[in-house]
């Protein structure tokens, strides 16, 4: 069977070749490789479309392994893997609230802060904050109500996406 | 049909021209003679069993402000509720200012029409996010038809359409930009980077903001038409208290800055579904059906069948109010004929 991958790849050379390895020595046949790399996300990293074929069992240790080498797989067959979520903060927002945010959040299993910008106002109650997230598929909604709910017991109001 | 119209603002001098300027149309396409026999104000009544000038009404209206002032037939000092006794009409036009502290007068005006058996098309939003089963039952009880079309989102089509465009289908959830003030205030703090306060400030020397915006601003009314929405198009049994309420007051340039650098906008969107009621300002796509500008009012409902349907429409307006209140109008009579 074939499965087709996209996975995000962190620019740096050599990078392509240690996610390939494990394919060819687990026993399964690389079919196609797509690496531009000029298209990038958020974080500047490289998402990389791979068809492989093998059987089901060599497909399955071939995911595991990606995943421990904490390669993220964004994709697998047009099902996405991950999303994008993006949250706005208002208040009086200091650097340890931003350090203790993205730590909240970050301790949560399938989620990670993706970009994190802050905007100060003179008056400081009007500064502002935008996380971008990426979060395993199917947890935005609940992540969202935490979200809110973490933000609005310090004291900021909370714009989630609609 | 006999109309009375009780509250002449706005809402009710639209209706009134409304139903003057399409006269002859109403006739020739229904078989409609719509007669307007009683019309009160705070000052008190015209009434005349064979139908009050229109034009008059309106002159007299604007002239004076006082529908009492109104030669021949005019009343001083006649409540509501006396005109609906004295009166021989078909159908109540309820169209007094909103009061969310407890619906009244308009609560006891329409259970009053509905008791004694006639139709009620109404805008007032007041009573129907209070007492909504209790009117609808004091409708049924009695075979009245009951309608209110104009309560949400102006000409918008949302009540009307989902009940008969999308019947057969399961509604899971309204989302929507129901107050076009907000809206207004929003995209122009987006556009032009300015502070919310000088941006209300604008908004009232226009006449989209009222003096005191607190309804708006603090998203009151959008909540009110939430609830609506929720008892009529989702058939639950809810109240204004049950909706989490957030307003736009504490938006800033900044935030608004940050979700643009994203492709977002930020807009206040009340939500309507079988495990959540809430206004809350949230981030939409540029170029995604919430994406508009200035006062109009746009919403999305999700169904099983017809996956997710979109209505836009101007939110407000004197005579785009009373369009969505003649709709009801025809309507009824088509039921009765």
């Amino acid at each position: 069977m074939r499965l087709n991958l996209v996975l995000e790849l962190l620019d740096v050379p050599g990078q392509l070749l240690d996610a390939l390895d494990p394919i060819g020595k687990l026993g399964a046949n690389i079919v196609a490789v797509i690496h531009q790399r000029d298209v990038k996300t958020e974080r500047g990293t490289i998402p990389v479309h791979i068809s492989i074929e093998g059987d089901e069992e060599t497909l399955k240790r071939v995911l595991k392994s990606i995943e421990e080498m904490n390669i993220q797989i964004i994709e697998v067959d047009g099902v996405v893997m991950k999303e994008k979520i993006t949250t706005i903060l208002i208040g009086n927002i200091v650097d340890q609230d931003l350090r203790e945010t993205v730590n909240v959040l970050n301790s949560i299993e399938g989620v990670r802060v993706a970009d994190l910008n802050l905007k100060m106002s003179d008056n400081p109650e009007e500064s502002a904050s935008r996380i971008v997230i990426e979060a395993d598929y199917g947890i935005k909604k609940d992540l969202m109500e935490n979200i809110k709910e973490y933000g609005n017991s310090k004291g900021f109001l909370v714009i989630n996406e609609i | 049909m006999k109309l009375c119209i009780i509250g002449f603002g706005a809402v009710g001098m639209g209706v009134s021209r409304v139903v003057s300027m399409k006269r002859e149309m109403l006739i020739e396409k229904y078989g409609l003679d719509i007669s307007i026999v009683a019309v009160t104000d705070r000052s008190g009544a015209a009434i005349n069993p064979n139908g009050l000038d229109i034009e008059l009404l309106l002159e007299i209206k604007e002239k004076t402000g006082k529908i009492a002032d109104y030669p021949e037939f005019g009343v001083s000092d006649i409540s509501g509720v006396q005109v609906l006794d004295d009166v021989d009409y078909d159908c109540l036009v309820e169209v007094t200012p909103t009061n969310i502290e407890d619906g009244e007068p308009a609560r006891t005006h329409m259970l009053k029409a509905m008791k004694d058996g006639k139709n009620v098309v109404t805008s007032n939003k007041g009573p129907l996010s209070l007492n909504f089963r209790e009117l609808l039952e004091a409708a049924n009880s009695t075979n009245a038809h009951f309608r209110y079309e104009a309560s949400v989102g102006g000409a918008m089509p949302i009540i009307n359409f989902s009940h008969e465009t999308l019947a057969g289908n399961k509604i899971t959830s309204v989302q929507g930009i129901l107050n076009g003030t907000c809206n207004y205030i929003l995209s122009r703090m987006a556009n032009e980077g300015s502070p919310y306060l000088q941006t209300l400030n604008e908004a009232q020397e226009l006449g989209i903001a009222e003096t005191d915006p607190t309804q708006d601003v603090e998203g009151i009314d959008a909540a009110c038409k939430i609830v609506i929405l929720a008892n009529s198009v989702l058939n639950r049994d809810v109240s204004l208290k049950d909706v989490k309420m957030e307003g736009i007051t504490r938006i800033t340039p900044e935030s608004i800055a940050l979700a643009k650098k994203e492709g977002l906008l930020i807009k206040l969107i009340g939500e309507a579904s079988y495990d959540n009621l809430e206004v809350s300002p949230r981030l939409v796509r540029e170029g995604s059906p919430f994406a508009v500008d200035g006062t109009l009012n746009v919403a999305t409902l999700k169904t099983d069948l017809a996956d997710d349907v979109t209505v836009a429409g101007k939110g407000a307006g004197s005579i785009e109010t009373a369009s969505a209140i003649l709709s009801d109008i025809v309507s009824i009579w088509k039921a009765r004929s």
